[in-house]
């Protein structure tokens, strides 16, 4: 009895350790079978049947941080056409002597070219592949192939997708124009009836001549410089035109993506004035009782400090604290004015009215929705800004001011 | 093959009765019986025999035996050999006018050892000489009497070795069970503990001390230690490992189900908690019981430390158990089935690391492993001064020359030493070695199916633990099933003052269960589970009064 029991147990677990050898392990890929891809860039190829040539930017590990490298350079560009996307990473399998591994994609760059053909085809794939994520940020490739922002060194990252991200997020930070757009948020854009995703563009700044190896910044000022430059405007999924200074900065503004940006105001007492905004809340609200008719209030709050008055106005006064706000709420004004009449000149409306709306009045929603662009290029709209400077810094009153 | 077995020792022990009616009785004459107990003996040397004369007049041979080295030297020659020999006058008058039996008038005149009783039965006098007592045989009588001069070298109390605490009390156990049971009977001075002996081990014949506390121990369970312990029908009962095993109720689990100890303070706790201790002569290790799997997180310096100190390090053990079972498991499931999951510039720098390495990862956390067991094994039982060498040698081949030599990543090492170092961080040794097993389980599992391995495996492991009992409770109680009440010293542990006396943390006398089926654990191989308790959560009367 015992010993039958005995064996029965051993028999399991003779069972249970047999699939061990039989199956091997399925989709177990070591480290060093693996191409990490950094960045992927999409370009429009010639004809049907070369629709995609995607370009996959892959990081050469060892290169960046093994002991002993061979000076090569940190990553290699492979391409691949096909007529869909899937089939240019098969495609580019040929030249690969690893897994092409998309689970690290940071960056996906797309051509100007195919960004105003349609992009809407690509990104089903982003979404189904498993490797893939959709926290890439999407960028488009400003008056010039994708490839050569995939294909350009960079100075402070061995990997130049990483840089590119780094760039983005410093100066989203810092300079206000641009903001984090992922993939997820472009699909979500461009299932917004009458607008699109806005998207930010990418181009390299100099000479293109030695941009792909180490000669790039062999010298002080590089030849070539990877640039996050003005935000691209999508209708649907096409691309429409681009968004340029206070209209850029007042669409990132009414995106509620802003986090700090400089305002800088000429003062009638001589001067100019810098500030700081350093927090921003922007509120969409909208009285839709008529769909047809609907009027839109943009509520902004903002807190501001003072970085730069290089005049003798006496900051110690509160009168003159809020006469200085009170600039800045005009320029805040502006800029959010610059931003709708672009969307209504790009004839777009990817600041998300339509969302508003929808929210308000659902039902109405759906009446208006096919002729969405009718009612959002003529639509009434009010903006109440508000800014308090909250401080002016490591100073009150200049050193110009005597006392 | 069982009953073989059984009919097997059945006929022994008829046989060693047979032998004892045969030849080697007491007799009537003093020099048969001698003989017959050095026979029995085999003629030991270290068997003394003292013959002295008893009165003066009508003088009556006697002999004292002993056997040098277990008894006390002192207690021999003073108080019976010495008192034998100084009283012979002053009664002798006496025992010749009443001529009453001469034992009784031994025990209650003459003798001067506190504790003597007279002895009749033959293998309860070889049992009394083997443990270290004084027979005294007298001619003309066939009994003995037997002197309690058990004694003999032990060692000290020291600091145990096992379980050391930054603060705390410092005493450890020793191999004597009078000892044991001193340290504790010191701690608690109350009536109500209990102690009980018996003997156990066929052979060996080991004194077994079990202890609780009379009202706030469970009968029930007190009941089932006793009848359990009883049930033992070893040979040898030689360290408290052999009881653990014979009375635990499941053999086939990695988990401990049962605590032991060095530390008296810690038996003490738990004596007052309500469970049972069980003290082996010859070993300072005491069980424990019930013990459920927090208990193995507990460290009798959570006492004795600040509350707040106490859980953080309480998490850290927790923690620690986690990256042993996970530790490199998680690696090799990261990096061969997940690499997504790793951030980039880490990933970057794996990548590098693994690109002229010739193994699978899963292949290097086996050899890595088998390395590092290979040297902790290698290492406890080294002698002190050679035990430097190979920690020295072990650091350097594994740390440094094997990454040099390229066979294995700098990454991996440091999985590794992190996953030894966890194991060092658990208080029971007993459960860092359970977890050690475990490991290679998860191991195998991450190497086949990544993370969905590991997720299936803790199913498993949890729903394993949920199946264990430890006379009664349940392993993973009071998270399963969950008790808010008696969280106060698991994971937590709360200041003194919030942990009410009157409510054991482990909720033991509120969730013993009736015990239907019971084994020593002995007869069968695997020792059924214990019943569930219909009643449980429901306050047994007695708490109910101590409120």
């Amino acid at each position: 009895m015992k010993m039958r029991r005995l064996c029965t147990f051993l028999l399991a677990v003779l069972q249970l350790l047999l699939p061990l050898v039989l199956t091997g392990c399925w989709d177990s890929v070591e480290l060093n079978r693996r191409a990490i891809v950094s960045g992927v860039a999409i370009d429009r190829g010639e004809g049907e049947k070369e629709k995609y040539v995607v370009s996959f930017q892959v990081i050469v590990a060892e290169e960046i941080s093994g002991k002993n490298t061979r000076g090569i350079s940190p990553v290699v560009l492979y391409t691949g056409k096909g007529r869909t996307m899937f089939e240019a990473l098969a495609n580019a399998s040929r030249q690969t002597a690893r897994f092409l591994s998309l689970g690290h994609v940071r960056v996906l760059v797309i051509s100007e070219k195919l960004a105003r053909e349609g992009i809407k085809d690509m990104l089903d794939v982003l979404e189904r592949e498993s490797d893939t994520r959709l926290t890439s940020l999407i960028f488009v490739a400003k008056g010039q192939p994708a490839s050569e922002l995939m294909s350009t060194m960079t100075v402070f990252s061995k990997i130049p997708a990483n840089d590119l991200v780094e760039k983005l997020e410093t100066t989203s930070k810092q300079f206000g124009y641009n903001f984090r757009m992922e993939v997820d948020d472009v699909i979500r854009g461009i299932q917004l009836r009458g607008g699109g995703p806005v998207i930010n563009g990418v181009f390299t700044d100099g000479s293109r001549e030695k941009a792909d190896s180490n000669d790039n910044f062999k010298t002080i000022v590089p030849h070539a410089i990877l640039k996050v430059s003005e935000l691209a405007a999508f209708k649907d999924d096409k691309l429409k035109g681009w968004i340029k200074g206070d209209a850029a900065l007042g669409t990132v503004l009414l995106h509620n993506k802003i986090k700090e940006y400089p305002v800088v105001i000429s003062h009638p007492q001589g001067g100019y004035i810098a500030f700081n905004v350093y927090q921003s809340q922007v509120r969409l609200t909208v009285a839709a009782k008529d769909p047809e008719h609907p009027v839109f209030t943009v509520k902004i709050s903002q807190q501001v400090s003072i970085k730069e008055n290089a005049n003798e106005l006496n900051l110690i006064s509160p009168a003159t604290v809020v006469d200085l706000s009170s600039h800045v709420i005009k320029d805040t004004t502006r800029k959010i004015k610059d931003a709708i009449d672009t969307a209504r000149k790009y004839n777009s409306d990817y600041l998300g009215f339509g969302e508003a709306m929808e929210r308000e009045n659902p039902q109405g929603w759906k009446k208006v929705m096919k002729h969405w662009e009718d009612i959002f290029a003529d639509c009434e709209y009010k903006i109440e800004a508000d800014a308090v400077i909250r401080h002016t810094d490591m100073r009150s009153n200049s050193f110009q001011v005597n006392p | 093959m069982d009953t073989k077995r059984r009919t097997g020792r059945q006929l022994k022990s008829a046989d060693s009765a047979g032998s004892g009616s045969r030849a080697p009785r007491l007799s009537e004459v003093l020099a048969e019986s001698i003989e017959n107990i050095q026979g029995e003996l085999g003629y030991s040397p270290d068997l003394k025999v003292r013959k002295v004369e008893i009165g003066v007049e009508n003088p009556v041979q006697a002999a004292a035996l002993h056997l040098s080295g277990l008894a006390d030297k002192t207690s021999v020659n003073e108080f019976v050999v010495g008192s034998l020999l100084l009283n012979t006058d002053g009664w002798a008058q006496e025992y010749e006018d009443s001529s009453p039996d001469l034992p009784a008038l031994l025990l209650s005149r003459i003798l001067e050892v506190g504790e003597a009783e007279v002895q009749e039965d033959w293998n309860d006098i070889m049992l009394a000489v083997l443990s270290g007592d004084t027979a005294i045989l007298i001619d003309g009588y066939t009994l003995a009497i037997i002197c309690e001069t058990r004694g003999g070298e032990t060692r000290s109390v020291e600091e145990s070795s096992s379980q050391m605490v930054v603060r705390g009390p410092k005493d450890g156990f020793v191999e004597s069970v009078g000892t044991n049971v001193s340290l504790i009977r010191r701690r608690i001075r109350s009536s109500k503990l209990r102690l009980e002996f018996m003997k156990l081990g066929t052979e060996t014949k080991t004194h077994v001390a079990m202890m609780y506390m009379k009202e706030i121990a469970n009968e029930d369970l007190v009941e089932e230690v006793r009848e359990r312990l009883n049930r033992i029908a070893n040979e040898e009962v030689l360290e408290s490992g052999y009881l653990e095993e014979l009375i635990q109720d499941k053999t086939f689990t990695p988990f401990p189900t049962i605590y032991n100890t060095e530390r008296p303070d810690v038996v003490a706790g738990n004596l007052l908690e309500g469970r049972v201790v069980v003290i082996v002569d010859g070993t300072p290790f005491v069980l424990i019981l019930p013990a459920v799997f927090t208990q193995f997180f507990q460290s009798a310096e959570d006492y004795a430390q600040r509350f707040d100190i106490a859980i953080l390090m309480r998490i850290v053990r927790y923690v620690s158990f986690i990256v042993l079972l996970l530790g490199p498991s998680v690696y090799i499931a990261f990096t061969t089935y997940h690499y997504e999951m790793i951030p980039t510039t880490l990933l970057i720098n794996l990548l590098s690391q693994r690109e002229n390495v010739p193994f699978p990862a899963f292949v290097e956390a086996l050899l890595m492993e088998g390395a590092f067991e290979i040297l902790r094994e290698a290492g406890v039982r080294m002698p002190r001064a050679i035990g430097q060498t190979v920690s020295v040698v072990g650091a350097l081949i594994l740390g440094s020359a094997v990454v040099e030599a390229g066979i294995i990543t700098p990454i991996m090492v440091i999985v590794i030493a992190l996953t030894g170092i966890a194991s060092f961080a658990i208080p029971a040794y007993n459960m860092a070695i359970a977890g050690r097993i475990i490991r290679f389980a998860f191991l195998l599992l991450a190497g086949m199916f990544g993370f969905y391995g590991i997720t299936l495996g803790l199913i498993v492991l949890v729903a394993h633990m949920n199946s264990l009992r430890s006379f009664g409770l349940p392993y993973l109680s009071p998270f399963v099933p969950l008790s808010v009440m008696d969280q106060k010293d698991t994971i937590l542990r709360l200041p003194v003052w919030l942990m009410e006396p009157g409510q054991s943390p482990q909720q033991i006398r509120a969730e013993m269960p009736e015990f239907k089926q019971v084994t020593s654990g002995h007869e069968s191989e695997l020792a059924p589970l214990i019943k569930k308790n219909e009643n449980r959560g429901k306050q047994p009367k007695g708490e109910g009064e101590a409120k």
